[in-house]
């Protein structure tokens, strides 16, 4: 099992009103391919930045992060752009859409812009419906994004994430906006996904979420505190267990 | 607390602030310029005709004993008169600063006794000319690029006189090169020492009278021999170009007023959208609706109240930029008190204010969550994207452009509104333009085409007393061209002023001969056929309203002394002395003494020479006849005109000066706006992968989308609309029907070219502004 993406000594610091804030410090950790990785930690604690710094989105102050074997701070805005194109895939908190594109075009957008993709459109459009099918959400193919519910725009954000066969999916508190029944046929699909190969970092408060994961990794003052590997979930049943196996680890690291 | 909110959405929202700062100060500059301009200039020529003191009716003959008789009749119908001697003098006696005065029409000397006030450049009364000092008008100096202190020597009666230039007169008589005759002041005592006995002497006569009418025709009754007599009102249909100008200025002026409402009116509504989701959170911590919009009011009113005295400021010397090019011949009044600034700088904040509160009105209308959504109402959402990518053959980027115009129509409706807008006051000029330096007005003043036309100022009643002398001067160039192996018609235009009548409606009309290898069915007229026979002539549609004439009448013309009858077989329109025009039959006997002017010697090459080997006659031609300048048609008519094209052509760099200004400012201003409102949306796409200059392309694309429609649509519209506006002024001029030219390459490649490609620069420079936004900025998005 190789490594998608190693990070070592990765810091991240903000200067605001002339006074330091160091975000991130000497972070180091590794994904490895087919895991399912979810970042928890208190609000303010560095989560959402490490999971933006570490997929090119935020530039890093000092540390090196290799995606797929490459240094990450090496590569241009251009190359880092192509690589979040068809490398990995993104989910937000917030369903970001673009407003005048209905969400079978939304979907479709990073595939059409791909020059990797050497799919042709007819075949694009089709790998999308497919996606929405799967994820359930055909029937919204052609509304706008505000006519839809937070659910299906959110599992459009995850059709949208898969369009290019990313090789990583970034997620950043992906269940946070959605109601429990909505959360959990979204983690079904983000697990789903993970099955079928594809790795998954996740930033979460939930531990519902993070017990879907095969990792946890805690992060507190920019600063990883522990790491758990609690393995793939087999099935359902298994997750109460895990939960609450989780919580008492979290416990322990102050949660 | 109100304050401390108000204090940080200034400090928060700075860009957009800034934006709606800016367009306020613009509008305030350029309605407040605009404004002052429209009232200056519709008045200029009224105030400065009363200035000056211009006669009631003016004449001016030559002979002094036609000129008593003149005096003599104005006295008997005791009425007041001024009459002056102008000497006329051959330009070619004339060296500025040792070159010789390269001017065509007839040039004269006079001194600041018996004739209207003179005023310099800075509009100030001339009241003396010491000796050696010498003024000329400001359509010479500018023409000529002529500087104070330049010397000037006249050769008068074998003598000659040094004088120093002092400046140039605004000379409400000779301002207009469409007068044919300008004026150079001397001193008085300068004047009598250079007037000998042979002197070619035009008499200057003004004449004011409260019933002009009655004058008219008292004078045509007494049959007398004039080389111009027209009332003031002619005289100042001779400021037509200056007209033009002044209209261009107003076009543009109303232009600017329109495009400033219509961008305060998108900014306004532009942050109000931006506004939304704040109103929604203060709605649902409940402060009431009223408070909410007071607070935006006073924001806008502040905002208003800076960019408003910014504005007034800067539009004083902007106005007095616009207006500088009309007022070089007439003296433009001067508002010093600039009440009308301080009016249009209170109106726009009246505006601004106003706008603000009809679109803060949907605060009381909507609900919390409303406006947290943006302001949409509820389950009513607006249908959002009209295309389908998974539909359509674009790729991502012209898509969402393309996208993006159509889903806010509105939105960049405003933009193409404003783009045409400047299209059409650029293009509409260059047809102008074109249309005065072009050989398609050569039917306009009486004349028959020709390739190349030798010019040399004749003195008038100094030469071509005789048809046959005319004639014989005609062969001889004839004979120098066939020596030189150019086979050509030559002719010229003899010009005459002659009464002509039609039962009791008389007037008094300009007349044209052609003489040489010229017939009368050379010319160009509108109805019936040109006149074949002595007893026939064409007239010009305003003659023959002016009259009551139609084909098939017969009219009186007096020729010389005697009135002769003719049948009238055409009309023609001209842009002669505003459209007056005889045409008699080449052959008809005219006593040449009688004879008022003359065009210039006009040559038609009878062997079909290419553009090449015209060009190479044209050398030969110089070589030729080294006393004479050498134009083609379109260039003498230029010429003629004095430049007129010339000071349009002024206007019009000004024109796309401002225009390509306004685009700018337009397009940096909204590319900037729309960049703040879509940072989020930015963000996210930068997150899933497009590349900063996709990015920048698709902002781009958008104003080159809808800079491309509306150069298009401003391209297709420039014809109808030159012909609307400019049209107009030719038809003032006595040219009813004319026919615009119209070079493809200018009007519809180079000029929307020019402002394309400056418009689209500017918005993809603009546009890296987004650069700066990071993909993590995702989180902005609404």
């Amino acid at each position: 099992m190789g490594n998608v993406l190693e990070v070592k000594d990765l810091c991240k610091t903000y200067i605001i009103n002339k006074r330091q804030n160091n975000v991130l410090k000497n972070v180091n950790f590794t994904v490895h391919d087919g895991e399912m990785v979810a970042v928890m930690g208190p609000s303010g604690s560095g989560k959402s930045t490490l999971l933006y710094t570490v997929s090119g989105m935020d530039d890093i102050t000092a540390g090196k992060v290799f995606f797929g074997g490459r240094d990450m701070s090496g590569l241009s805005e251009k190359e880092l752009a192509d690589m979040r194109l068809d490398e990995m895939g993104f989910i937000f908190q917030q369903m970001y859409m673009l407003k005048n594109l209905t969400v079978l075009d939304n979907i479709i957008l990073p595939a059409c812009q791909s020059k990797k993709n050497k799919a042709g459109k007819k075949e694009k459009v089709q790998y999308g419906q497919d996606l929405m099918r799967k994820l359930g959400i055909i029937e919204v193919a052609d509304n706008d994004i505000n006519e839809v519910s937070g659910g299906q725009l959110q599992r459009a954000c995850i059709c949208r994430s898969l369009m290019n066969h990313p090789r990583m999916i970034f997620a950043d508190e992906p269940t946070g906006a959605l109601n429990r029944t909505s959360s959990d046929e979204v983690m079904q699909e983000l697990m789903k996904i993970n099955d079928e190969g594809t790795t998954v970092m996740l930033v979460t408060h939930d531990v519902k979420v993070a017990a879907k994961c095969t990792r946890v990794m805690y992060i507190v003052d920019g600063s990883i505190k522990g790491e758990y590997k609690i393995g793939r979930c087999e099935n359902a049943g298994q997750l109460r267990e895990r939960e609450r196996i989780l919580n008492n680890w979290l416990m322990e690291l102050g949660w | 607390m109100y304050a401390a909110i108000l204090k940080k959405d200034l400090k928060r929202k700075k860009t957009m602030n800034i934006i709606l700062l800016i367009f306020i100060t613009l509008a305030v500059t350029f309605i407040a310029s605009s404004v002052s301009n429209v009232i200056s200039v519709t008045t200029a020529l009224d105030s400065f005709f009363e200035k000056a003191g211009v006669p009631d009716y003016w004449l001016c003959t030559s002979g002094e004993e036609e000129a008593d008789r003149l005096e003599r009749f104005i006295e008997s119908k005791n009425l007041k008169m001024f009459r002056q001697d102008l000497l006329q003098i051959e330009p070619k006696n004339v060296l500025i600063n040792g070159k010789e005065f390269d001017y065509s029409n007839t040039v004269t000397l006079s001194d600041i006794k018996h004739t209207v006030n003179l005023f310099d450049k800075n509009n100030k009364k001339i009241t003396k000319v010491n000796d050696g000092e010498i003024y000329v008008t400001a359509e010479i100096y500018s023409r000529f690029d002529l500087h104070e202190g330049d010397n000037i020597e006249i050769k008068v009666n074998g003598a000659t006189k040094k004088f120093t230039l002092m400046g140039s007169t605004k000379d409400a008589l000779f301002a207009s090169p469409i007068m044919g005759m300008t004026r150079l002041l001397i001193s008085t005592s300068d004047y009598k020492a250079m007037t000998g006995h042979d002197d070619v002497v035009i008499q200057s006569i003004g004449v004011f009278t409260d019933d002009v009418e009655k004058f008219t025709e008292d004078l045509f009754e007494g049959d007398f021999n004039t080389i111009f007599s027209n009332p003031q009102s002619t005289i100042k249909t001779t400021y037509i170009m200056d007209m033009v100008n002044a209209a261009v200025v107003l076009i543009v002026s109303i232009c600017l007023i329109l495009i400033s409402l219509v961008i305060l009116r998108f900014t306004i509504q532009f942050t109000m959208s931006e506004e939304f989701r704040e109103i929604g959170v203060m709605k649902a911590i409940g402060i009431a609706s009223r408070k909410i919009r007071s607070l935006y009011l006073v924001k806008y009113l502040a905002i208003s109240i800076v960019g408003g005295g910014a504005g007034l400021v800067a539009s004083i010397p902007f106005g007095r930029m616009l207006i500088e090019n009309v007022s070089q011949n007439i003296i433009i009044p001067e508002t010093e008190n600039y009440l009308i600034n301080i009016f249009c700088a209170v109106l726009v904040i009246g505006i601004v204010f106003l706008f603000g509160y009809l679109c803060t009105r949907r605060i009381n209308k909507v609900t919390p969550m409303d406006a947290l959504r943006s302001g949409e109402r509820g389950i009513r959402y607006k249908r959002k994207g009209l295309l389908r990518l998974s539909r359509t053959r674009l790729t991502a980027v012209p898509f969402m452009a393309l996208n993006d115009i159509l889903s806010s129509f509105r939105r960049f409706g405003i933009m193409m509104v404003i783009f045409t807008l400047g299209v059409l006051l650029v293009i509409v000029p260059v047809n102008t333009i074109n249309t005065l330096q072009s050989d398609k007005l050569v039917s306009l003043f009486s004349m028959a085409s020709a390739d190349h036309v030798l010019n040399r100022e004749l003195m008038l009643n100094n030469d071509n007393k005789h048809k046959t002398e005319v004639e014989n001067k005609l062969r001889d160039v004839k004979e120098m061209l066939e020596e030189k192996g150019m086979k050509a018609d030559v002719f010229m235009e003899m010009m005459f002023r002659m009464n002509i009548s039609l039962g009791e409606k008389k007037c008094s009309s300009l007349a044209f001969q052609g003489v040489g290898d010229v017939t009368a069915d050379q010319y160009t007229y509108l109805e019936g056929s040109a006149p074949e026979n002595k007893h026939e002539v064409g007239i010009s549609r305003v003659i023959a309203d002016k009259i009551g004439a139609d084909i098939g009448d017969t009219v009186e013309i007096n020729v010389g002394n005697e009135a002769r009858k003719y049948t009238v077989t055409a009309l023609f329109q001209t842009m002669n002395n505003m459209g007056e025009g005889i045409r008699f039959y080449q052959n008809e006997d005219l006593d040449y003494q009688y004879a008022a002017g003359s065009f210039a010697t006009q040559i038609k090459y009878t062997d079909e020479p290419d553009n090449k080997e015209l060009e190479h006659r044209k050398e030969t031609l110089k070589t030729l006849f080294p006393e004479y300048k050498i134009y083609t048609l379109g260039e003498y008519l230029s010429y003629m005109m004095g430049d007129v094209a010339g000071q349009i052509q002024g206007t019009k760099q000004l024109i796309l000066g401002v225009v390509i200004c306004i685009n700018l400012l337009v397009t940096v201003l909204m590319v900037k706006s729309f960049i703040t409102k879509e940072k989020g949306q930015i963000g996210m796409m930068k997150a899933i992968g497009f590349r900063d200059t996709k990015l920048m392309l698709w902002q781009t694309m958008r104003i080159g989308i809808v800079m491309v429609v509306s150069v298009l649509i401003g391209t297709v519209l420039s014809a109808p609309i030159s012909k609307l506006t400019a049209g107009q002024v030719f038809k003032i001029m006595g040219a009813s029907t004319v026919e615009f030219d119209i070079v493809p390459l200018e009007v519809y490649v180079i000029y929307p070219l020019v402002i394309l490609s400056t418009t689209i620069l500017a918005a993809f420079l603009t546009a890296r502004q987004l650069k700066k936004i990071s993909a993590s900025e995702t989180s902005n998005i609404e």
